[in-house]
């Protein structure tokens, strides 16, 4: 595979960049990528959604007054909007020329997870998407303030029922077991303590804010240091342990190269994330650049974001319903605002499974015969996705005509496996065979039965 | 489609009254019998078979003049009859021959063929005309209107790629790379490695382990047995398998399989010997294994190859060519020898000219045996009444 295509997919969710890194160079792209402009207007589906406090309280006062089957057919809207949010999102990695920020959101997403099922307020989960959006290349440390204080979090992990005599622990264990420190590095009573600091600290308008009468102001201690901290204080502590940064930087490591990253680069590149102070741009930067250098291809196991939108892209596939891929994404295990719980999707060999792999070679045929995927979905639980089974797509397929069928092939396996073998290669000489004729109409569909072939290969699975 | 399903479907196709009788109907409702059902298995020669080193016209003196170093000496050729006869490696083509089991198509080809190996496979992959480009095989097509829902086990490509022939609308077939793999099911897989690198690995074992319909076939091999003794070699072993899944009552409609190394541009006559001889021996086990099962009549063997050879020789092999025999072994036949004798004076730009168009023997096939109205599919060719 070449190395621009492999870090387009690396660094977005297709090959579509990959002429850029080429042209641009490694390190231009990178800069390009970082301050290319991203969404900051609300999206339209949020237009009759409740936005702030008061008009969340005022819309289910009203309708538990009235009439209780209005609470389900807002249930159900909201849910609807839900799925759209999901779409507008996916439309993001699809579109942006430089994907690298919504590859970042991405992973955050998946850092600090918040699910719409237990949220149920799609503009606060909105909120929490676009705070991860500002700070994708931003600080860690300043994120995770942030985030920790979104409507959206304190929900998700309970806090609005950490009371100052009735503590919760759950917001507190996460932010040092899963957001920052990791297991092994606190002890209980940090979890305890933390919890104390963090009580009260519960829905506000905009954002979460500490009420007066629900926090605990008991002197704590809380990582050896004592005194009356509240959430921004415990923050600063935290990331003055000396175990901060490395949790992170195997976790980005794993979300862009390795599954398995050894101990020693974890190291390495998190020593070096603590020296830039928890920046993250020039942490990203360094890692990007020093294993680009690297023969490190065939290294992770590809998300199911990743292995539709470049099917997609490589098919030049436009005008699928992005409802369809969502909904693919979920069969795929990879549903958008809603990991199956606050780790997150572990990635690596678990998003492979049989019945997966299957799944996705049956998108693959559908989608090279030029149909849509997923044709028998439009039978489960969304009755939002209307029967798109007998659409046809458009499907054209890039590829440099030639005379030579070795050099059809080489052009296609260059920029879809990450290697191959002498099997393969007599495999596809026997689908585009050498006395092939390049001007036959049907060339073009022998070429897409060799692309489908090499889509199928275990091979296709790995970046 | 179940076996069910399919014989109400057959059953309809008839204008809307049923006209199968009573005994067939009880088959559709029975799971476990095997009588009654039929299948069509293909043999697809890779690289273009030579027809006249097959099936010979020992009697002719062009023969020999037009093929000096290649030619089968007429005192080799076996089962001699009204000027043709078998290469000595086909033995027991000779003895099905004997038995009434086997029909020979003699020229079959078609009009303005292509000598591309690539075009011409396609051709008869698709049952295109020469100029017609289509992107769905001839089977999958049949199987598309024959099968209700999506069914994967309709059809069974033993191959290591999925082939044009039976790529429908809806993926009704499955290619099975190497059925072995069905008998040591993924938990004694553990231990080997099939990769250095570790994810790669993992994804390959997946993918050892998913074939969709892989129930079924477990099923239908758990339920068989071979009693014969198949020769080692790739051909023997597909075979081998495809019996097996026939008698375990897999309730395919199309088996499908190939053979490669018949493009004898060079030192043909110890490669095509070879060749024929895998050919011979596989066929004559599976011949065999059938008939001892009772199965035979259920079951349609069909030999083809993209098209023939050049009758003049190049030297010690011979170039691309057109017309050539097609064997039909099983499925109740005649066992005639149905067209002329290949006519070495009368060429087109030195091959023979095609007398049977390949799309009849499919018509024939797929009215006959499968009680399938082939126009729907395209096929516009005459039906052929000697086969059956």
């Amino acid at each position: 595979m070449n190395k621009s295509t492999l870090w387009s997919l690396r660094l977005g969710f297709s090959g579509k960049q990959s002429k850029t890194i080429e042209n641009l160079g490694l390190q231009k792209f990178l800069e390009k990528s970082y301050a290319a402009a991203y969404d900051k207007s609300i999206p339209e589906l949020l237009n009759n959604s409740p936005k702030s406090l008061t008009e969340l309280k005022s819309i289910r006062k009203k309708i538990k007054e009235t009439n209780p089957d209005e609470v389900k057919a807002l249930l159900k809207t909201e849910l609807k909007v839900s799925q759209e949010m999901k779409a507008w999102w996916l439309q993001k990695m699809i579109t942006d020329a430089f994907p690298l920020r919504e590859k970042m959101v991405c992973f955050w997403h998946n850092h600090f997870v918040c699910t719409y099922q237990k949220v149920k307020v799609n503009y606060w989960i909105y909120q929490h998407n676009q705070v991860l959006r500002e700070h994708a290349f931003g600080n860690f440390k300043t994120l995770t303030k942030e985030i920790i204080q979104t409507n959206a979090m304190v929900r998700y992990l309970d806090n609005v029922d950490n009371r100052r005599e009735a503590i919760n622990e759950n917001l507190s264990r996460e932010l040092l077991e899963l957001f920052t420190l990791g297991i092994g590095n606190y002890t209980e009573s940090d979890i305890k303590n933390g919890a104390k600091g963090l009580a009260g600290l519960n829905l506000g308008e905009e954002k979460a804010v500490y009420r007066r009468f629900l926090e605990n102001n008991d002197t704590i201690t809380y990582l050896g240091k004592t005194g009356n901290f509240k959430v921004e204080e415990m923050i600063d502590i935290i990331f003055e342990q000396k175990a901060i940064p490395y949790l992170l930087t195997r976790k980005i490591l794993k979300w862009f190269i390795y599954d398995n990253p050894s101990e020693e680069l974890v190291t390495y590149y998190g020593d070096y994330f603590r020296k830039v102070d928890f920046e993250i741009k020039p942490l990203l930067n360094k890692i990007f650049i020093e294993e680009f250098s690297k023969d490190n291809a065939g290294s992770k196991i590809k998300d199911p974001l990743v292995y539709i939108l470049q099917l997609m892209n490589e098919l030049h596939v436009e005008d699928l319903n992005p409802k369809l891929v969502v909904f693919f994404l979920k069969q795929q295990g990879m549903d958008l605002f809603n990991q199956p719980n606050v780790k997150g999707w572990n990635g690596g060999k678990e998003w492979l499974t049989s019945q997966i792999y299957l799944q996705r070679n049956n998108a693959a045929d559908l989608l090279c015969n030029g149909k849509t995927i997923g044709r028998r979905m439009q039978f489960s639980e969304n009755e939002n996705i209307t029967d798109f089974s007998k659409q046809l797509l458009k499907v054209n397929l890039n590829w440099t005509k030639s005379e030579n069928n070795k050099s059809i092939i080489a052009e296609l396996s260059d920029r879809l496996l990450f290697q191959t073998d002498d099997a393969m290669q007599k495999d596809w000489e026997n689908i585009l065979k050498y006395d092939f004729n390049p001007d036959d109409e049907s060339t073009k569909n022998a070429v897409l039965r060799l692309f489908n072939h090499m889509v199928k290969t275990p091979e296709f699975q790995i970046i | 489609m179940n076996r069910r399903n399919f014989l109400t479907l057959t059953g309809t196709f008839t204008g809307g009254t049923l006209l199968l009788p009573d005994f067939l109907h009880a088959f559709g409702t029975r799971s476990n019998l095997v009588i009654g059902e039929q299948c069509l298995v293909f043999i697809q020669l890779n690289g273009g078979n030579d027809g006249l080193n097959t099936f010979i016209p020992y009697d002719n003196p062009q023969y020999y003049e037009l093929r000096s170093k290649i030619a089968i000496s007429k005192e080799a050729v076996i089962s001699k009859n009204k000027g043709m006869g078998f290469h000595p490696a086909l033995k027991n083509f000779a003895t099905m021959q004997q038995n009434g089991d086997l029909t020979i198509l003699q020229n079959v080809g078609y009009p303005n063929p292509n000598r591309s190996h690539f075009r011409s496979q396609e051709i008869w992959q698709t049952a295109s005309d020469t100029n017609q480009y289509l992107n769905e095989g001839w089977l999958g097509r049949y199987l598309d209107l024959q099968c209700k829902e999506h069914q994967p086990t309709a059809g069974i490509n033993l191959d290591n790629i999925d082939n044009l022939a039976l790529k429908g609308n809806e993926p009704n077939f499955i290619t099975v790379k190497d059925p072995n793999r069905f008998k040591i099911r993924n938990t004694n897989e553990e231990g080997i490695q099939l990769s250095d690198n570790p994810q790669l690995d993992f994804v390959r074992k997946i993918a050892n382990s998913v074939t969709e319909g892989s129930d079924d076939i477990q099923k239908a091999l758990a339920k068989s047995t071979t009693e014969t003794n198949y020769p080692k070699t790739n051909l023997g072993k597909n075979l081998e398998w495809i019996a097996r899944l026939i008698k375990g009552n897999l309730n395919s409609k199309v088996y499908y399989t190939s053979q490669n190394g018949y493009d004898t541009h060079d030192n043909q006559i110890t490669i095509h010997e070879r060749n024929l001889t895998e050919l011979n021996d596989a066929i004559y086990c599976f011949y065999s294994d059938l008939k001892k099962s009772q199965l035979l009549q259920n079951v349609t063997l069909v030999v083809f190859s993209e098209f023939g050879r050049r009758v003049k020789d190049n030297g010690n092999g011979t170039d691309h060519g057109t017309a050539a025999p097609m064997f039909i072994i099983g499925g109740n036949n005649k066992g005639k020898i149905i067209g002329n004798n290949p006519n070495l004076s009368d060429l087109d730009n030195g091959d023979l000219k095609h007398q049977i168009d390949f799309r009849s023997v499919y018509a024939t096939l797929l009215k006959t045996k499968m009680n399938f109205d082939y126009t729907k599919i395209g096929i516009l060719n005459p039906i052929l009444s000697d086969i059956f």
